[in-house]
């Protein structure tokens, strides 16, 4: 076990330098001269200079790189271009807003979506089963974008049930006023896709031998489904789960900006808008990590839920 | 595929047999056939081909060629809800439609300043102004204005027409003209498509002042344009960075997946690391970070930047794929009988693999056409004298507050209407192709 | 044994009045799609008596195992029709119109069940504990310290060692035929009045099918229980059944008495079955085939003069193989390999026109050897003289003239043949890949001609894979090895997943070809029967070694080596071999 997390910690080495390699090409060599950027309206030569100095640019690739390097492992990547405010100093101040709003939402759409997988597929082939699937492709269909500008209009503009947005220094208050409308909306469009992808886990363990054995014990078919089955399905459940996570993180920028929730995701945005280089390499580079470890996270998961997995 | 039973994979030498030598049907016309008794996969199958050939028509401008003019009045309801009366007659409408329109008409206070970036609207006043450097004295402020408002882009819309112009004119003749050198006209390429434009400026600008009308089947944006023309024109660009990038996406991760599942050892070692580099960063965040550093944008820029970052899943699919086939007895019994390397990967496993490769194909067509829209949405996408359906919902965003919900409907629902259909065409060539496939779903 | 015939009549008449299970006029349909519906079993008829072991047997598409689930309700809702008219009869009440909950309560405590495979049989995420108490939880209302308690005691009944604490193994953890004892212990331990075995040992080594038949017996004996047997060898049913019913596409072709059945069939499928399989004892010229016994009125006397097996020592030698070794690896710990030896040291001669039979049991190695000689797996050492040069070591380049000459069938005819590609593609692309033929016309002309020599018509080549059966798919997998005029032909369980009446057929048709083209075979496969039949030496192998190498006859005569006598006794001797003695129920 301990030699397995060992070896895969070992073997994260030469991926994270490949992604160290691809942020360091794309910006360094393909993000044109970071000093206009930067220098932007100032368009000063003497300030330009100055800029690129600082920043490293006039130095060979190999030094650029190493200077990269360092600050990855320091985690000190500097100040951002357009606030001046410490890099680290956005992430660590970023990721609670952000985990406030996903935590909740990846706990009741997990929950949620399981649920209804099982409802569903209990009455697999049935009418009720094709219309929930079609509702699913539909509710799928629609972008995104038209949920929130629909909800956020309806809900919080018309109606006035929740704030239009805003963020509070309490926890509770952004929990239970802010980010209860961008849950909503979380849930109602990630819902039908976890739902159909869980339904088509929970149909692959209905059909297989162990569940006729277990008919064939006499086990009724709602213990079949809620103890034989489910524990079975939560294995690649639970994978996709763990899977889904960093990209969540991410994935819930357009909540995050539409309600003004000050995380992750809109920091991106914000930082991609303002060419912010600095700010937008630390978050690759992290988020990165993050997937590598969660990843590794997923399969010890995976060795507790499936006694078949051997951690060679 | 054609449902005659006729395979053209046998040399008409073969055939000159005395037995009845109708080959049989192969797997693809009988998936066929299975899908065409599947009553709503044809019915999807017919929208999206629809879809596919009104992005056709539109690209070769046969229709909605000109969406950007104003036909309306501003904020022109659709007809079936009748003109509003409050609107009827926007006043600067009819003087200077462009620069007065990019300005929003001030609404519902703190609230929509709040959520519409303030910088916006900021920016928005500055595009509206006459810019100094037009370059062609000939063209009138107004007409300037049309091609291609939009109140996100933080690049100015316009800037990058008349420079694109420029560059153009200096590469086809060295002397840059002289402001209002009409002179060079005669010898100049441009100047037919010029005299066009302006031509059809005059028309628009005629039409401003008496014809605007005051509904629209479908109601106009705030500058008046035609909201169906735009979403057809919306459409074709969304649908085709969808299907483009799809191909790029589909065909790097097929062909390297079949060579690190094919070749397995050191190749499918590099491969993977390389795999593993792109799925460690979370999609949106790659293409998010490649949106940042590629400043100039482009339609192909956003097919490239969705192609090279979304083939991962292709890639793991179709690398279990070959893995597979390639320990299967029919793979062994060819290399058996000598067959090569290559001749296994592409003669016999390949066909065998198609079908997913279609059907990832398919996936990412409408992942694409999502991903597309957002980026639009947020500015990072297509170009701002482009519309698409995410620029649309852009737009569409302010105008809800208004009241002007049928932008946010037109786009909303046409964009709902191809994916579902889409999506439920995939299943159903999925179910067709491999009725074993079902449930694996390419997240 | 004549003697208790009557006797055992006599209690099967006795049984026969009071029957623990009466099916009647049992029909199940499958919806294929909207219109079309297969009728998988046609009325079919007949009574499980108390405390006997009936066994129904049938090749594939028989409605066997689709009758055995029937009696359980266990057919799959969504696509499975039952007849209206069935009936089947358990203690008074018919189970086909019997309420989901009441039908629940008799599954696995009146009726049990045990499956084919093991392996997926058993839920992978729970201990094999946990699954056996379910069972006593749900019938016996046994509390948690209870119903350990007895699943350790079942555990023990069934012969798993150390049931204390094999208990709380996962499945995984244990062995194909140890998971079986599980299946029966899960299924015994509410003390059932029947248990249902659907082909419960067909996965598994000749030696474990012996031990679960055996436990199957004796566990029938001491709970006087009935068993229904669903089997596609008769061999197997031969030594346990009291009653056989044969089946045959949905119907019922013969039911009585095993005497009467085995001893003196009625219907031809029935006479036709017992022949086809080879046997241990003699050794006719060619196998005979279904299609000798069926459209014929009467007793077939099928008296086919005896072949002759075994090698000359002047017989000329094709390949030589000398000390083949070949070893996989894994990877174990942090820096650690493990390697797994699957042959060593492996040395044998093979001769022109003659068959090496290559037996033993799963993991002895013996698939991994005709894989390495076709370098289809690189060999880790050793060599194999072929024509004077040693195959293992020639360049890829270098080799391809000799790749020609051995060729190789595999054991599923579903996988072997690539799905997208028309007969006719497959088999003229051996010959484009090799030069072999002068113009496509030519190749096409072979092909063809090579169709009628497996027994195929013409109109196949232009046909797909999927349009044949399995018998017919080995055909053609065995005339695209013919394309190339290969010198040795090595049989990877060719014949193991075909049906006994097919599995003749191809027998026959590999030995024709072997006489026509003086071939070599190395025929690999764990039957030892058919090995019998078809080999001139036979080598045995276990762990990856061999353990003896003899003359096929001398082999199956005196073996020497105590494995090789282990492997021969645990072959189902059929009915006439031998015959336990059982009291009737009334003694």
């Amino acid at each position: 076990m301990w030699a397995y997390v060992v070896r895969r910690l070992w073997q994260m080495i030469p991926t994270l330098l490949g992604v160290v390699l691809l942020v360091f090409v794309l910006f360094n060599l393909f993000g044109g001269d970071p000093a206009y950027v930067l220098a932007g309206k100032i368009s000063n030569p003497e300030q330009i200079d100055n800029i690129r100095r600082q920043l490293g640019v006039d130095q060979p690739y190999w030094v650029q790189l190493g200077i990269f390097l360092k600050q990855i492992v320091t985690a000190d990547f500097g100040a951002s271009w357009s606030t001046n405010e410490p890099v680290s100093h956005i992430l660590a101040t970023r990721l609670g807003p952000s985990l406030t709003l996903l935590v909740p939402l990846l706990i009741i759409e997990t929950l949620v979506a399981v649920g209804l997988a099982l409802a569903v597929a209990y009455v697999r082939g049935s009418l009720t089963d094709r219309a929930v699937m079609v509702v699913c492709t539909v509710g799928l269909s629609i972008s995104i974008l038209v949920y929130i500008i629909v909800f956020q209009y309806v809900f919080a503009y018309k109606l006035g049930w929740f704030p239009v947005q805003g963020w509070g220094d309490s926890f509770w208050t952004n929990l239970v006023r802010y980010a209860s409308l961008p849950i909503l909306i979380g849930l109602v469009v990630s819902i039908a896709p976890n739902l159909r992808l869980f339904r088509t886990f929970v149909l692959d363990e209905i059909n297989q031998d162990y569940v006729r054995t277990a008919r064939a014990k006499g086990v009724s078919e709602n213990r079949i489904m809620w103890v034989h089955v489910l524990r079975n399905a939560s294995i690649p459940i639970i994978t996709h789960v763990m899977a889904a996570l960093p990209g969540l993180l991410i994935g819930a920028f357009l909540l995050e900006r539409f309600f003004s929730i000050p995380g992750i995701g809109r920091e991106v945005i914000l930082a991609v808008e303002r060419s912010d280089f600095p700010v937008i390499k630390a978050l690759t580079v992290y988020v990165a990590v993050a997937t590598m470890v969660v990843n590794l996270l997923a399969d010890l998961m995976y060795k507790a839920v499936d006694p078949r997995v051997q951690l060679e | 595929m054609n449902d005659t039973g006729t395979h053209s994979l046998i040399r008409p030498a073969l055939a000159p047999r005395a037995v009845a030598h109708t080959v049989s049907p192969g797997l693809w016309v009988l998936a066929w056939r299975r899908l065409r008794r599947d009553r709503l996969a044809m019915v999807s199958l017919a929208i999206v081909l629809a879809f596919i050939a009104m992005m056709i028509l539109s690209g070769l401008g046969l229709i909605a060629r000109d969406w950007t003019r104003e036909v309306g009045v501003n904020y022109a309801p659709p007809t079936f809800v009748g003109p509003d009366a409050t609107e009827a007659a926007p006043a600067p409408a009819a003087t200077a439609p462009g620069p007065a329109a990019a300005a929003p008409p001030p609404v519902t206070g703190d609230w929509e300043a709040e959520v519409v970036d303030p910088i916006g609207d900021v920016i928005a006043e500055l595009r509206g102004a006459p810019k100094p450097d037009s370059g062609n004295t000939a063209t009138p402020p107004a007409a300037a204005a049309a091609p291609g408002q939009d109140d996100t882009g933080f690049v100015d819309p316009l800037a990058d027409v008349m420079r694109e112009i420029e560059a153009a004119r200096r590469g086809a003749k060295s002397p840059p003209p002289p402001p209002g050198g009409t002179g060079a006209a005669a010898v100049d390429p441009l100047a037919d498509v010029m005299r066009d434009i302006e031509a059809e400026r005059g028309a628009a600008a005629a039409e401003h002042g008496s014809t605007r009308r005051a509904t629209l089947p479908f109601g106009a944006d705030k500058w008046g344009r035609d909201v169906i023309a735009k979403t057809i024109k919306g459409s074709e660009t969304s649908i085709f960075v969808g299907i483009a990038a799809a191909f790029v996406a589909t065909l790097i991760g097929t062909v390297l997946g079949a060579f690190a599942g094919y070749y397995g050892r050191w190749v499918d070692d590099a491969l993977n690391w390389f795999y593993s580099i792109f799925s460690s960063i979370p999609y949106l965040l790659l293409i998010l970070a490649v949106a940042a550093v590629l400043q100039h944008k482009g339609t192909m820029t956003i097919v490239l930047i969705l192609g090279l970052t979304g083939w991962t899943g292709v890639f793991r699919l179709i690398r279990a794929e070959y893995l597979k086939h390639k320990g299967r007895e029919y793979v062994q019994a060819a290399d058996a009988i000598g067959a090569s390397n290559a001749r296994r990967m592409y003669r016999h496993i390949f066909p065998n693999v198609s079908h997913v490769v279609l059907v990832q194909l398919s996936i990412l067509v409408v992942a694409f056409i999502k991903s597309e829209v957002i980026l639009s949405f947020l500015g990072f996408g297509v170009p701002v004298d482009v519309v698409s359906w995410g620029s649309m919902l852009n737009e569409a965003q302010n105008e809800l507050l208004l009241g002007k919900w049928w932008q946010l409907v037109a786009a909303g629902v046409s964009m709902a209407l191809l994916v579902t259909a889409f999506s439920l065409f995939t299943d159903a060539l999925r179910d067709a192709l491999d009725p074993k496939l079902r449930g694996s779903e390419g997240s | 044994m004549a003697h208790d015939l009557p006797e055992r009549d006599l209690a099967a008449a006795a049984a026969a009045s009071d029957p623990l299970v009466q099916v009647r006029h049992l029909g199940v349909g499958f919806r294929l799609d909207r219109d079309t519906v297969f009728e998988a079993v046609k009325d079919v008829s007949f009574d499980i008596p108390r405390n006997a072991t009936v066994a129904l047997v049938g090749e594939s598409g028989s409605g066997k195992s689709v009758t055995s689930l029937a009696i359980l309700g266990l057919l799959p809702p969504e696509n499975a029709r039952i007849d209206p008219r069935s009936e089947i009869v358990y203690a008074g009440r018919d189970l086909t119109r019997l309420p989901r909950k009441a039908l629940a309560q008799l599954r696995g405590a009146d009726i049990s069940m045990i499956f084919q495979e093991p392996m997926t049989s058993l839920n992978p995420v729970f201990t094999v504990g946990f699954q056996i108490e379910e069972v006593l939880k749900l019938h016996r209302d046994m509390t948690g310290r209870a119903a350990r308690k007895r699943a350790i005691e079942v555990l023990a009944e069934v012969g798993i060692p150390e049931p204390e604490r094999r208990i709380d193994y996962f499945p995984s953890q244990m062995s194909g035929g140890q998971q079986q004892r599980v299946m029966i212990a899960m299924a015994i331990a509410c003390e059932p009045k029947l248990l249902i075995a659907d082909e419960p040992t067909t996965a598994l080594d000749v030696t474990i099918q012996k031990q679960i038949l055996d436990l199957i017996a004796a566990l029938q004996k001491k709970h006087a229980m009935s068993v229904l047997f669903i089997t596609h060898d008769l061999a197997v049913v031969g030594e346990i059944a009291d009653h056989v019913i044969v089946m045959r596409n949905g119907e019922i072709r013969e039911a009585g008495s095993a005497a009467a059945v085995f001893g003196a069939p009625r219907d031809a499928y029935t006479r036709a079955l017992l022949q086809c399989r080879p046997s241990l004892d003699c050794r006719p010229e060619r196998l005979p085939v279904i299609d000798d016994f069926l459209g014929r009125e009467g007793p077939a006397s099928v008296d086919i003069p005896e072949r002759a097996r075994g090698v000359a020592p002047d017989d000329a030698i094709v390949l030589s193989v000398r000390n083949l070794s070949k070893s996989f690896h894994s990877r174990q710990g942090l820096f650690g390999r493990r390697e797994f030896q699957a042959v060593r040291n492996v040395s044998f001669d093979l001769r022109r026109g003659k068959t090496l039979g290559l037996v033993g049991e799963s993991g002895s190695g013996k698939t991994t050897v005709g894989m390495t000689l076709m370098r289809l797996h690189e060999a880790t050492s050793g060599q194999a003289l072929f024509d004077g040069h040693d195959i293992l070591a020639l360049s890829p380049k270098a080799f391809l003239p000799y790749k020609r000459r051995i060729q190789i069938v595999f054991q599923n005819p579903y996988a072997s043949l690539n799905p997208r590609f028309i007969v006719g593609q497959i088999l003229t692309e051996p010959m484009d890949i090799h030069g072999i033929g002068a113009s496509a016309q030519e190749r096409a002309d072979m092909a063809f001609e090579l169709l009628a020599k497996v027994g195929l018509p013409e109109a196949s080549f232009y046909k797909y894979p999927h349009e044949f059966s399995g018998g017919q798919r080995q055909r053609i997998a065995i005339a695209r090895c013919l394309t190339l005029k290969p010198d040795i032909l090595i049989c990877d369980e060719s014949v193991s997943a075909l049906d006994v009446s097919v599995q003749a057929q191809v027998l026959n048709l590999l030995q024709d070809l072997q006489a026509e083209f003086d071939l070599s075979y190395i025929f690999i496969s764990h039957d030892l029967a058919v090995v019998k039949y078809i080999a001139d030496e036979v080598m045995v192998m276990s762990e990856g070694e061999i353990v003896e190498i003899a003359s096929s006859d001398e082999i199956y005569r005196a073996p020497r080596e105590a494995y090789t006598q282990r492997l021969l006794a645990s072959i189902p001797r059929g009915w006439q071999a031998t015959r336990r003695t059982k009291p009737a129920p009334d003694e």
